[in-house]
């Protein structure tokens, strides 16, 4: 059984794989236009990613809040529900546990799992907000999650310019520094890895249950289409705030993760663009949680190694974005492409993890 | 500062600015309403718009050129927007990635390419942008001449396709093409209608007029190119369209609801009123949701909205 699970994850990752060196072809043909070497490229990148301890360090430390962002993702996508906003759930769950961390004085063990719960809480409601939007008024979740992003960013800027501004950090959009005792412990202190690596891999052993459990399955369920989840007797409306909540739930405690384990303060780029990049890797990841977490670090490698391969060389870093799009467009394509092709057993095999996107519902 | 507020001049500089400001959000929305139309939502058209802006500018910077540049934009934007036709209608895809996945490819590439062509520069290339063109006695009206009558030409050109949009989907069979295919595809396909070809076409219009949106940013708003430049403009044109029934004269209100946030925000910015300007900054995008919130409960989706078209299923 467990044999024949490792098989499966293994073949299931060839199309992934093909489709990354797809994506890293055409990519090494735009790298030629801008006239630099791409073997050249590539291989400051992967230095970058894996050069030395730091940079291994910084590799993980970005996979961790990647990975949570996208199983968030996943969630939504699951249920046909195309939670775009994943920054601005983070943002605003980066909000709320900060808030509460530079306000009240308890005890480590007390904050910590309290201001996880905080973030979770405010990435979850600003989430369920667009959920209940479309539940409601019937407005496409795709425009207001968006929407909210800007919203969220510039609560955010207001905040940091104005009433939570560190008093004394000269000026600099930031908040103060939480105390020490707050900080998720780091594993040396030569490198930034830290221990919200474990609340990542929780997230991912809680998320393989989840899809076992019952409430999980609905939302699988709902994803059928609304027919089939109206067979199944399920309030469609509360199941889709429901699952807008847990979506942006995750992204909020991604930004929890950063603030506590990285940062420990709050700033206007905190956000950095990790919600487009969680669209991404959920879809690279074929929404399971073990994919997700492996395509999490393939993409931190393009990320971290990316700002390498600007510095080294003259390819500028939207290579990167470059690369992303084009991983969605193979991996949405990819079904239909084999089938073409007449590998019929490889699509076979793709159509087990691409139910959930390779055909199109509607999604209005 | 009320009395700044209070004065005629700032009015007509708040009005004459929601024109120019709606305009790049009223191209988007046109072309938006051809493919929408034919069934399919494109998301991308943010990404078209990145694509059209920095074509714009690179062609306008060496050929000196504004015209080539524009139209480069828009022929640019069509052959960007081809990948959106090949992933829904082809590949029968789903839209909401694919246009996710293009405007990601299409903010890359916008900016890979200026930083390609132009390097890291202290100063960033500037070309000189269309000037404004006063329309001989209407603009000298007192009031209304300076609000309508002083613009640049795509200003005007983005009002009078209106007209011409209007016109091709109500008085051609091209339009009435468009209207079945994304009503009833089977129907069409019945009649001998190529659903596939009308909705590639659709599509290379909503291109067309997605680069001419972009190139109005470089080209006519500012005179040089930004990374962060379209910022949700392609996806409030999308969100127009929704709010606008699909109907060009409606998408013009729609637009120019979010012209006059932008504007307003923009000037009252400029006088220094005690707001934070965050708040003035976010105008736009809650007016994009309450917009939405108001119109989507009863609007009529065309039937075959998303929605790929096989002759196989039934």
């Amino acid at each position: 059984m467990m044999v024949l699970k490792i098989k499966n994850l293994l073949i299931n990752l060839i199309p992934s794989l093909i489709t990354i060196f797809i994506a890293l072809f055409i990519g090494a043909i735009l790298i030629i236009f801008s006239g630099n070497n791409p073997i050249e490229a590539y291989a400051y990148m992967i230095r970058g990613a894996f050069g030395s301890k730091q940079n291994i360090s910084e590799t993980m430390v970005k996979t961790i809040p990647l990975t949570m962002m996208a199983l968030g993702t996943s969630i939504a996508f699951k249920n046909q529900l195309w939670n775009i906003g994943g920054d601005g759930q983070f943002i605003i769950g980066a909000l709320f546990s900060t808030s509460i961390g530079l306000s009240l004085n308890l005890p480590s063990w007390i904050m910590l799992p309290l201001s996880l719960i905080a973030a979770f809480l405010g990435g979850g409601l600003w989430s369920a907000l667009a959920g209940w939007l479309k539940a409601k008024f019937n407005a496409n979740e795709v425009i207001t999650t968006l929407m909210l992003n800007y919203i969220a960013s510039f609560i955010l800027a207001y905040l940091v310019y104005g009433p939570m501004m560190d008093p004394n950090g000269f000026g600099f959009p930031q908040t103060p520094l939480l105390k020490d005792s707050y900080h998720l412990g780091l594993f040396s202190q030569e490198t930034r890895i830290h221990m919200g690596i474990f609340v990542a891999i929780a997230l991912i052993i809680i998320m393989i249950f989840f899809w076992k459990s019952k409430l999980g399955y609905k939302i699988e369920l709902m994803g059928q289409g609304e027919q089939v989840a109206r067979y199944a007797g399920i309030n469609a409306k509360k199941m889709m705030i429901l699952t807008m909540m847990l979506s942006g739930g995750l992204a909020g405690v991604a930004g929890w993760n950063e603030v506590y384990g990285l940062h420990y303060r709050l700033m206007t780029d905190i956000a950095s663009g990790y919600g487009s990049m969680a669209i991404v890797i959920a879809l690279l990841g074929n929404l399971n949680p073990i994919g997700i977490a492996i395509s999490s670090f393939f993409f931190s490698i393009l990320l971290v190694g990316g700002n390498t391969m600007q510095r080294m060389t003259t390819i500028p870093y939207s290579i990167v974005n470059i690369i992303q799009g084009l991983v969605v467009i193979f991996v949405i394509t990819r079904a239909t492409l084999f089938k073409n092709i007449g590998m019929t057993k490889l699509k076979k095999l793709m159509n087990i993890g691409n139910k959930n996107m390779g055909e199109t519902k509607d999604v209005k | 500062m009320l009395n700044n507020i209070l004065t005629a001049g700032f009015f007509i500089s708040v009005l004459a600015a929601t024109i120019r400001l709606a305009t790049p959000i009223l191209l988007g929305a046109l072309g938006g309403i051809y493919s929408q139309r034919a069934g399919i939502l494109n998301l991308g058209m943010e990404g078209t718009m990145c694509i059209g802006a920095v074509i714009a500018f690179i062609v306008a910077f060496f050929s000196h050129s504004l015209i080539l540049g524009v139209l480069a934009a828009m022929i640019c934007g069509m052959i960007f927007t081809l990948i959106m036709a090949w992933l829904s209608v082809t590949m029968k895809s789903n839209q909401v990635i694919a246009g996710t996945a293009l405007t990601i490819l299409g903010t890359g590439f916008a900016a890979f390419l200026y930083r390609t062509v132009f390097g890291v520069l202290s100063l960033p290339p500037q070309i000189t942008s269309f000037g404004e063109l006063h329309i001989p006695i209407l603009s000298s009206i007192p009031i209304i001449g300076p609000i309508f009558f002083q613009h640049n030409v795509l200003v005007y050109l983005a009002y009078f396709l209106i007209i011409i949009t209007w016109i091709v989907l109500e008085k051609t069979i091209f339009g009435l093409n468009i209207k079945v295919v994304g009503e009833h595809p089977r129907a069409a396909d019945s009649k001998g209608i190529n659903v596939a070809k009308i909705r590639y076409a659709s599509l290379m219009i909503e291109g067309l007029y997605g680069g001419l949106a972009g190139a109005f940013m470089t080209t006519a708003y500012l005179n040089s190119f930004l990374d962060t430049m379209i910022s949700g403009r392609g996806f409030i044109a999308v969100a127009v369209v929704v709010f606008a029934r699909w109907q060009p004269v409606k998408a013009m209100w729609g637009a120019l609801i979010f012209g006059f946030a932008s504007a307003l925000q923009i000037r009252l910015q400029a006088i220094g009123t005690n707001i934070p300007n965050q708040f003035l900054l976010m105008l736009p995008y809650i007016l994009t949701v309450i917009a939405l919130i108001s119109v989507s409960k009863n609007a009529q989706f065309p039937s075959a909205y998303t929605k790929p078209y096989s002759r196989m299923e039934r």
